[in-house]
């Protein structure tokens, strides 16, 4: 069973992923956060064998995207942790320094359309979960 | 020559009164003037004669009482007589010691016996004209003698069969240096120094008959060589064949004649071999003397030249200076022309040099001595070099940058004017030492430039480019790029670093400004790509619902969320365009 995470301060955007999930069949109740640290609280009290798949937004104010997977590494939970870096324009810079994080698996750009939901469901590292 | 009438006086030596008588009468008779003494005995005549010897004739009687040896007693009368001729009485039987006593010195001797006035009176007469002119001789012979001695010049007597010295005067003692009885031991080979001359000649000469002449080296006692000419005339001395020589010391003008003869061979290789031009002219330009030279530097061979007028050959711009130049020495001795150009055989100009002397007091040269000097290989030097400082002037007004040349060795540092116009430094500011270029460096790039610097040290060679940043006399800083360049021997030794410094302040600036433009360009494509691509995906993933998404029942949501975005997105832009509008209005100012 995979839990899907959105965080993102922008609240239209999290309707709208929200909404597009539900329709492609990707998580019917996603878990929404608008600030990172909520999101960190959160995975604190999960299962450590329960698997994330998260759609995390790079520039948001206080903790932003970065800051939020340096955290993160160091938590006991993050090896079952899979992160899609979401942002509204990437450069190359971006890209680079998602690299360093084994964390992240894919980098999208904002807005998330069916394509790209379909491309989640199909990932190597994630299709086992939907296949079911 | 005596007279029946010239004062006579005669002392007669007769101890026999009878005789004595006798004789008076015939004396009387002989001179009317006429003073007889007498003496009886040798005793009383050699009182006479000693007391007052003014007698004309002495006659002696050799038996006297007081006399035993009668060739004493000649003697001592001869003797005693000094000029008096003395005349001998005897018997028949002293004929043969009469005889004998001719060879004593005695006048003549005469028989008593056979004595008569004619005798007697021619006998007187004889004696006394003998004896003056045996004193003439005499006189004459001392004479002689006085000149040989005290001659100034070297004199000599030779034997002509030995070349033996007879005889040698006090001018000759003092020439050679041996006495008057060495030189008596020497023969004149002795004397001679020259090895080469031609001696079996000379002693061919001595032993002839002749007078001759010659001149010969001699060697004195102390080694010291004479040149001597020689006069030799055939003599009778001392009854021997002989020369009298007389000598001339001529050591002095053979020695001032070689000296003479030097200094004309110098003045030959100074004046006519040397590279040097010699002209002697007059005021008008006509030559009176060319040194052979003329072929070197003109290509006019001196006999030639010679017949010309100087101007001639003179290049007509430079005329007028040569010929003032010329002018000048009426109140001048010497003058230097400065170059001027002289036509050549070849009709080419050469470039000459003179300095001229006013010798118009010196009657062997009576005129202007001109010495000139081929100066057209330098005057092409200087041209050359004159162009070639022009032509570094130019550049060197041409850069803006200021040129610095460091004496690594002497720790000497010149700069060109750029360091007073780039950097405000007046000269009294601006030493020379080395530490104070190294003190304007920014602290910040010294060790920088330090390092630079002993890197090219350590290569030995090469070329320097640094940036770094250079206090002005205000304080403020420029930055500077340095190109230098290192100079050293053929050891590798650093001698000498020349180097620019370029004034990059303004392109530095500039670049200054250019960043900063393209950070307020980075800002603004970043804002484009985040901030204006929030709102614009947000807008797009909405349509995206909508036209997707036909069942959704919060359409109107969706359509507001769209016009906020939109809202939204316009202020960002409008944002963006305000900044960008700085920026430029920015950069114009700039």
């Amino acid at each position: 069973m995979l839990k899907v995470i959105i965080i993102d301060d922008d609240d239209i955007m999290v309707f709208l992923q929200r909404k597009l999930f539900q329709k492609c069949g990707l998580a019917k109740n996603p878990i929404t956060f608008k600030v990172a640290p909520a999101a960190i609280d959160f995975l604190k009290n999960e299962d450590i064998d329960q698997h994330f798949l998260i759609l995390l937004d790079i520039n948001m104010p206080g903790m932003n995207g970065w800051q939020f997977l340096d955290i993160l590494n160091k938590m006991k939970i993050s090896k079952n942790v899979f992160v899609i870096m979401v942002t509204s324009s990437i450069d190359c810079y971006d890209k680079e320094k998602a690299d360093t994080f084994s964390n992240v698996i894919d980098f999208m750009e904002k807005p998330i359309s069916i394509e790209n939901c379909s491309r989640i469901k199909e990932h190597m590292l994630l299709k086992e979960f939907f296949s079911a | 020559m005596q007279n029946k009438y010239s004062p006579l006086h005669i002392l007669v030596i007769e101890d026999q009164i009878g005789y004595f008588i006798l004789l008076k009468g015939y004396l009387n008779e002989i001179n009317v003037n006429i003073t007889i003494s007498k003496a009886i005995s040798f005793k009383e005549a050699k009182i006479v004669l000693q007391s007052s010897n003014n007698f004309d004739a002495i006659l002696l009687d050799l038996s006297l009482p007081d006399v035993e040896n009668r060739e004493t007693l000649v003697e001592n009368i001869v003797v005693l007589a000094q000029k008096a001729p003395v005349i001998v009485l005897t018997g028949y039987a002293d004929t043969v010691f009469g005889f004998k006593t001719l060879s004593m010195g005695i006048s003549d001797y005469l028989l008593k016996d056979e004595l008569n006035l004619a005798q007697l009176s021619k006998s007187i007469h004889h004696g006394i004209e003998r004896k003056r002119v045996e004193s003439q001789l005499r006189e004459s012979e001392n004479k002689y003698r006085n000149l040989f001695d005290s001659s100034p010049l070297p004199m000599w007597v030779l034997e002509r069969c030995s070349s033996r010295f007879l005889s040698v005067n006090a001018a000759t003692v003092d020439l050679y240096g041996y006495s008057r009885e060495e030189f008596l031991g020497m023969s004149i080979k002795e004397l001679w120094a020259g090895t080469d001359d031609p001696e079996t000649e000379i002693l061919d000469l001595i032993r002839k008959d002749g007078f001759f002449k010659l001149k010969i080296s001699h060697r004195k006692k102390n080694g010291e060589v004479v040149h001597l000419k020689i006069q030799s005339n055939p003599i009778i001395f001392d009854g021997k064949e002989a020369r009298v020589a007389l000598a001339n010391n001529i050591t002095a003008s053979l020695e001032a004649k070689l000296a003479l003869k030097n200094s004309e061979k110098r003045f030959k290789a100074l004046v006519q071999d040397g590279s040097d031009l010699v002209m002697i002219l007059n005021f008008d330009g006509n030559l009176t003397y060319v040194s052979p030279s003329s072929k070197l530097v003109m290509g006019i061979h001196a006999d030639l030249l010679i017949n010309y007028n100087l101007f001639e050959f003179i290049h007509v711009d430079d005329l007028e200076q040569v010929k003032e130049s010329i002018a000048m020495l009426q109140i001048k001795k010497r003058v230097q022309i400065p170059s001027y150009r002289i036509k050549t055989s070849k009709n080419k100009w050469k470039w000459i040099e003179t300095i001229l002397t006013n010798l118009y007091d010196d009657t062997s040269v009576n005129g202007i001595v001109a010495n000139s000097r081929d100066i057209t290989e330098f005057m092409q030097q200087e041209k050359e070099l004159i162009e070639s400082l022009k032509r570094y002037n130019i550049v060197e007004k041409a850069t803006s940058d200021t040129i610095t040349d460091y004496d690594v060795q002497n720790d000497v540092m010149h700069y060109n004017e750029g360091m007073e116009l780039m950097f405000g430094y007046s000269k009294a500011q601006i030493s020379s030492k080395g530490s104070w270029w190294d003190e304007k460096v920014h602290p910040e790039d010294t060790e920088r430039v330090k390092n630079k610097v002993d890197l090219i040290y350590k290569k030995g060679h090469g070329n320097l480019q640094v940036e770094y940043r250079f206090r002005c006399a205000d304080g403020s800083y420029k930055y500077i790029l340095d190109r230098t360049y290192l100079v050293t021997n053929e050891k590798g030794k650093p001698l000498r670093m020349i180097g620019s410094m370029q004034d990059i302040t303004e392109i530095h600036n500039y670049i200054e400004t250019i960043e900063r433009h393209n950070d307020r360009l980075k800002d603004i494509a970043w804002t484009q790509s985040h901030v204006v691509r929030a709102p614009l995906a947000r807008i797009m993933g909405l349509i995206d619902s909508l036209e997707n998404f036909e069942d959704l029942d919060d359409r109107a949501q969706l359509l507001s969320h769209i016009i906020t975005s939109a809202r939204e997105l316009d202020v960002i832009i409008r944002k963006i365009n305000s900044k960008t509008n700085k920026s430029i209005s920015q950069s114009r100012q700039c």
